[in-house]
């Protein structure tokens, strides 16, 4: 009942040992509903154990495991082979690392260096509202959460980051997410401090508004809109009340 | 040349306290350590490329907590839950704190900014959840705080930040190799940094283990790549027990292939399961409950259905399962109670729910077991004495809060409650603690000599076929059902594995960032635990829990004790008894009686 498919992976490798990179070609079988996590770990198994690729959750909650399938940056535990031969047309595919961060080896990027952007705008509560007089939660209304939840959804896999058209001196969309999603939350007060990362050089200015970040989000996150929000001046000191 | 000469301590780090794993119980630890002692510097050594990627960001469910000022529900009920849930055999003392301290632990992570789902009132929401009840049993509770179906992620989020917050330092991608120890005191740990192959010898007053879970041993498992068991493989190496390592538990409905949870909820909305014939087959084993009956005992109907020839074989993925029918469900429910584990279906299975069966199987999820401690989180050497300077909280500790079986919302729970009692007790001891002194002289023998194995052995033996033998092995014979004779045969294969692994040849001897050293080093620790838990397995002559036993079906008085378990050399595994702690039902308080020995009857 199963078709089996007969791929081209061309995979873009790096050997630090010898600082060599090249493509290497790999050919095989699988399954309709094989994921390329899948596919990296038969080619493991059965033909190169040297490929070295990254990982972890291997079902799209975790943001380890993206890569650029023919150029587009998404997370290869979420695309089956099924669905890859119908959206790009073809059964070669061309396999990198995302552009984020150094290489490792092969597939691994070393993503601390680009979370160094996601530290910078601080993802935690810097100055706590005061709590409330019952001692316990702070009251959100839903009607509130409800205009930045689907931000929060943010898993940092860099897919944005990778496929944004600014590159350089950059805050990058997933960093830029997180510093809004603290500006609409009404527990944080250091507004005055978030909104000056904002709109700083590496914030708002280097938006083009080219979409490209909420069009390969693989969490659906319309990054673009909360860019956009900071970009009309949205964001004032009193952003959570708002 | 000979390659132990070439390895060695690259560098040394001193800090404070190490932890190791940083997922949610490690930061929430190492976040109470700064908060109570701010200042202390903390070294966190995770596995995965970055805190935020660790296991606790998967789970979705949620936390249960009971608000002491609850008109309704109260904590007893939530104490009460839990001790039957875990088949009488977890530890009173600790059920007592983590219950007791659950609400203000939910409202420590929402004031530190967890994106909790909300009331009409704005209040942190509540839902119903498995096994939590009110009044000793009666009606369902509402006791689960949740962030939609991402609740792990708002966890690990948060506490995340708030290491960040308190300036934590973080050696990503890099594994504990070698506890290290001076006169019975652990002080610190060689670490391997797999990007640069590089040893670091952390010093540190305090080491704290939370290295989660480890079901990877199983064929289908819901954890990730990560979770090999390399916190328990450690505790064995240095001669510590590991407890009631028999005690995993199965979740019924994995989605087959990747094995991703498919939630209760489903079965809860009216999701039905079928057998190859389309036979509804829980109407048979469970007449009443049906397919909401318990977790375990569904497991077990799913698999008999399977042995007896009537479930199905996965053409891609090779697995036996069965179906779960959604088909029946209206519309409307599928779009908004159901719609991410739907979205699992369809995203990787390619299935869709709505018209087409869902494939099912049984799926290793969670390990209630772990390395003993007593209530502060201090490891322990046996049942009366602790290792100085070593603690252990989260799902690789057994303090014990789940017994044999764990209750759905409580390993949350566990994470932030133990964490937090953890880490201020780590801060009081490194307050008057020793220096830890030098790097011992014997330090990276252990490690040493077993990476220049792994990287200068010859042999024809293959990690794939060693390790997939392993899996099939352990989901076979010491998985849903056990049985003497199946034990002893998966006792025997295990050695065989053991020897198999020993010829394994690297196609790499580099040491930066090759995959094949660290799989290998990890296909060691999944043996080993499994020799673990399948001799656990076998002396444990009763069911209890996760752990049942097809030749002796019933939970059996004589055997109400926790199992420890040492093994310092590969097969003799040494066995112990850890008394479980009474003291709620012996202080004769109110309710005491619900806390005796009680049937698990739902």
């Amino acid at each position: 009942m199963s078709l089996d498919y007969e791929l081209t992976l061309k995979i873009r490798r790096y050997d630090p040992d010898s600082e060599r990179a090249w493509v290497q070609d790999y050919h095989l079988k699988a399954g309709r509903i094989l994921r390329f996590v899948d596919l990296f770990r038969k080619i493991n198994d059965e033909q190169d154990p040297t490929l070295a690729w990254s990982s972890s959750c291997e079902h799209g909650q975790c943001g380890t495991c993206g890569m650029k399938i023919n150029g587009k940056p998404l997370l290869t535990c979420e695309l089956l082979v099924e669905k890859a031969v119908e959206q790009f047309k073809t059964h070669i595919f061309t396999v990198e690392p995302l552009t984020i961060a150094p290489v490792i080896r092969d597939l691994v990027i070393d993503l601390e260096r680009a979370y160094e952007r996601v530290h910078r705008v601080k993802p935690y509560i810097i100055a706590p509202a005061p709590p409330h007089p019952d001692g316990d939660e702070y009251r959100i209304f839903p009607r509130v959460l409800e205009k930045y939840v689907e931000a929060t959804r943010c898993i940092n896999c860099f897919c944005c980051a990778t496929a944004c058209v600014t590159q350089k001196n950059y805050l990058g969309p997933n960093a830029m997410l997180a510093n809004v999603v603290r500006l609409m939350d009404p527990r944080e007060t250091a507004d005055k401090e978030r909104l000056d990362i904002l709109y700083s050089e590496q914030g708002t200015p280097r938006c083009r508004t080219a979409l490209a970040c909420s069009f390969v989000c693989p969490k659906e996150i319309d990054i673009a809109h909360f860019i956009a929000l900071a970009k009309e001046g949205h964001f004032s000191e009193n952003a959570s009340s708002a | 040349m000979k390659l132990a000469k070439k390895l060695k301590i690259d560098s040394v780090l001193r800090p404070d306290v190490l932890v190791v794993g940083a997922g949610g119980a490690g930061l929430r630890c190492a976040a109470a350590i700064c908060n109570r002692r701010p200042g202390t510097r903390v070294v966190a050594v995770t596995k995965v490329h970055s805190p935020q990627k660790s296991h606790t960001s998967t789970a979705q469910g949620g936390m249960a907590a009971v608000d002491p000022r609850d008109p309704i529900d109260k904590v007893v009920y939530h104490m009460f839950d839990t001790w039957k849930g875990s088949d009488c055999s977890a530890d009173q003392n600790i059920i007592k704190i983590v219950c007791e301290s659950a609400w203000e632990q939910v409202v420590w992570l929402e004031r530190h900014g967890m994106h909790f789902s909300r009331t009409e009132e704005g209040r942190i929401a509540k839902r119903p959840f498995g096994g939590h009840m009110l009044n000793f049993g009666e009606v369902k509770a509402f006791r689960s705080c949740y962030e939609a179906d991402r609740t792990g992620k708002g966890i690990m989020d948060t506490v995340w930040g708030e290491s960040l917050r308190h300036g934590v330092m973080f050696l990503n991608q890099s594994v504990a190799t070698e506890l290290l120890f001076r006169n019975g005191r652990c002080v610190g740990a060689i670490v391997f940094m797999e990007q640069n192959g590089k040893f670091v010898a952390v010093l540190a007053k305090a080491t704290v283990m939370a290295t989660g879970g480890k079901t990877r041993m199983y064929q289908v498992s819901t954890n990730c790549r990560q979770n090999t068991g390399d916190g328990l493989a450690l505790t064995l190496q240095a001669g510590l027990p590991v407890m009631d390592v028999e005690a995993v538990q199965f979740h019924p409905t994995g989605i087959v292939g990747p094995g991703i949870l498919a939630s209760e909820a489903l079965r809860g909305e009216g999701a039905i399961l079928r057998n190859k014939d389309e036979e509804p087959f829980m109407e048979r084993y469970a007449p009443t409950a049906k397919d909401l009956a318990p977790r375990d005992l569904v497991s077990r109907c799913i698999l008999t259905e399977i042995r007896e020839g009537r479930g199905c074989i996965h053409p891609d993925h090779k697995l036996p399962h069965v179906w779960l029918d959604l088909r029946h469900i209206p519309e409307h429910i599928h779009k908004t109670r159901i719609q991410e584990v739907c979205g699992f279906f369809c995203k990787f299975v390619g299935v869709e729910p709505q018209h087409e069966l869902c494939p099912v199987t049984p799926t290793a999820h969670y390990q209630m077991g772990g390395a003993p401690t007593n209530e502060f989180g201090e490891v322990q050497k046996d049942p009366q004495r602790i290792v100085a300077g070593l603690y252990a909280c989260g799902e690789f500790a057994a303090a014990s809060l789940h017994g044999h079986n764990r209750l759905g919302t409580n390993s949350l729970l566990e994470l932030i409650t133990m964490g937090k009692v953890v880490g201020e007790r780590v801060a009081d001891y490194i307050e008057d603690a020793e220096d830890p002194g030098d790097i011992p002289q014997d330090a990276g023998s252990h490690v040493f000599s077993q990476f220049s194995g792994y990287l200068e052995t010859e042999g024809q033996e293959r990690y794939a076929e060693i390790r997939d033998a392993l899996r099939v092995l352990m989901m076979d014979q010491v998985g849903v059902f056990r049985n003497e004779k199946g034990l002893m045969e998966a006792i025997e294969g295990l050695k065989e594995l053991k020897d198999r692994a020993r010829r394994m040849a690297p196609a790499s001897k580099s040491l930066i960032m090759n995959l094949e050293l660290i799989q290998f080093w990890e296909l060691d620790h999944l043996l080993d635990i499994s020799m673990v838990i399948a001799q656990s397995a076998l002396a444990r002559k009763e069911s209890r829990g996760g752990h049942y036993r097809e030749d002796y079906p019933e939970r059996r008085s004589e055997f109400h004790y926790h199992t420890l378990a040492c093994m310092t050399e590969y097969g003799k595994v040494t066995l112990d008894r850890r008394p479980i702690d009474m003291s709620l039902y012996e202080a004769k308080g109110e309710h005491y009686e619900k806390f005796g020995i009680i049937e698990r009857k739902y």
